[in-house]
């Protein structure tokens, strides 16, 4: 089945085509091609709703990921016995503050929102960043997943720098 | 954790030939109860060859019905006395909850052309036409019960009504004899009622066909693109092609705005018919 792409809101145009031809490129990086995994795009209200009753934190943010498996060491694919198992989990994309980030600081939406799914499918994997090593070790994955990215489309994307921890 | 989209797309998939085939025949509930109760009763009443005999008939005038005088010649009765009071009522009520006499306005310059219930939005763009059909009837999908902590609103309110038709779009370039054909329809989601994780796409395209232009019965023999079993990447460039064309997540917003406005136009026109025909005015 692979990629199951959701568009929920009205707030932001997305071009679908183009983020699954984006998000296969990063799959095939990862080299998670055979595993299902959900993308859902929604607005401030929901990804705000959804972060309260998962995070307790009320506020909207970028993007929130949902791993099918929870105890991954990061980095290592599931070990897999039958077809339904073959699923990473979803990625809850908060298209409205990806743009109202991408407005601030003049970034196309499209490219921005890889390098956030480059982060989402990180989580997916197993990778943290609750703590400075944690950071480090995820930060140089995201790197090398979005060179990869940049080197076969002659992109030149950037992994999220900010010091965060609002995802799951 | 939430339920997996991905998990959950494949269970809609095998389900989804049962919920496209889902009975034309939805009412609305609460709110409406008197539609579907008049519908049985007309069902009761019918008059085939079967139903005659000695089995008794609701509206068939016999000297023991109670009944009223009137110059017009018709039947009356005590019972459609108090049928006429309740759609007088009826009325008042659907009127106050109304919120406008006039329809909303779509954006993007869409005309609107209405026929009773069906309407028809068009836009010209570059070259090519764009129309999109769809009708009220029977677009109102049954309102499931919901656990009381589950709704905001209080327990003595009623959920909204929305209607939700199948809509077709209608792509046509200049010079060319058929017209590109998208039967789009708004996904019955399960948690779609109310502030829960509601999964699909606001709407989603059904099936796509080549079909002569202007022509309103579908030509069964043109090839038609099924999109339950569709390569992704191809439907969503179809998705694409129809936001160039305006037909976006907020265009399927404001027509779910538009027909709900309508179906209630509709229904209250219908019920001041029924009054003046129980009343016989």
């Amino acid at each position: 089945m692979g990629l199951v792409l959701r568009n929920l809101q009205t707030v932001v145009p997305l071009r679908r085509a183009r983020m699954r031809k984006d998000v296969d490129i990063l799959r095939h990086i990862f080299g998670v091609q055979r595993f299902d995994m959900g993308i859902i795009c929604v607005d401030n209200r929901r990804i705000q709703r959804i972060n309260r009753v998962y995070r307790r934190r009320d506020q909207p943010t970028d993007v929130l990921a949902f791993p099918f498996y929870e105890d991954l060491r990061p980095g290592k694919l599931p070990c897999v016995l039958q077809r339904d198992e073959y699923n990473l989990g979803d990625i809850f994309l908060g298209v409205e503050c990806v743009m109202q980030q991408c407005r601030e600081t003049s970034q196309d939406l499209h490219q921005t929102l890889t390098v956030v799914t480059a982060h989402g499918i990180c989580h997916l994997l197993g990778y943290r960043h609750e703590t400075e090593e944690e950071w480090n070790e995820m930060q140089q994955k995201e790197s090398y997943i979005l060179s990869e990215f940049n080197r076969l489309t002659g992109s030149r994307l950037q992994p999220l720098t900010k010091r965060c921890s609002h995802h799951t | 954790m939430l339920k997996s989209v991905s998990r959950a797309v494949q269970l809609a998939a095998r389900l989804s030939s049962r919920s496209s085939a889902s009975p034309a025949s939805a009412i609305s509930s609460a709110p409406r109860l008197s539609r579907t109760f008049s519908r049985s009763i007309w069902s009761l009443s019918g008059s085939s060859g079967a139903s005659s005999g000695s089995r008794p008939r609701l509206l068939t005038a016999t000297r023991a019905l109670p009944t009223l005088s009137c110059g017009c010649g018709s039947l009356h009765t005590e019972g459609d006395k108090a049928f006429g009071e309740f759609l007088t009522d009826e009325i008042k009520e659907e009127k106050k909850i109304q919120k406008n006499a006039s329809l909303p306005k779509m954006s993007g310059g869409w005309e609107l052309d209405l026929n009773g219930t069906e309407a028809k939005l068009t836009r010209s763009l570059a070259g090519e036409k764009v129309t999109i059909t769809f009708n009220v009837n029977n677009s109102i999908p049954p309102q499931l019960e919901e656990e009381p902590e589950q709704t905001q609103k209080g327990p003595e309110e009623e959920p909204d009504i929305v209607s939700t038709p199948n809509f077709v779009v209608e792509v046509t370039k200049q010079g060319t004899k058929s017209s590109l054909v998208f039967d789009c329809h708004f996904p019955e989601d399960e948690t779609s009622h109310g502030e829960g994780e509601e999964e699909s796409d606001i709407f989603s395209i059904r099936e796509v066909s080549f079909q002569p232009e202007g022509d309103t019965d579908w030509k069964e023999t043109s090839y038609t693109l099924n999109t339950d079993s569709l390569d992704w990447a191809l439907y969503d460039h179809l998705m694409d092609f129809l936001a160039d064309r305006g037909v976006d997540n907020t265009f399927a917003d404001e027509l779910m705005e538009m027909s709900t406005a309508l179906e209630h136009q509709e229904y209250i026109k219908f019920l001041e018919n029924l009054s003046t025909f129980v009343k016989c005015k």
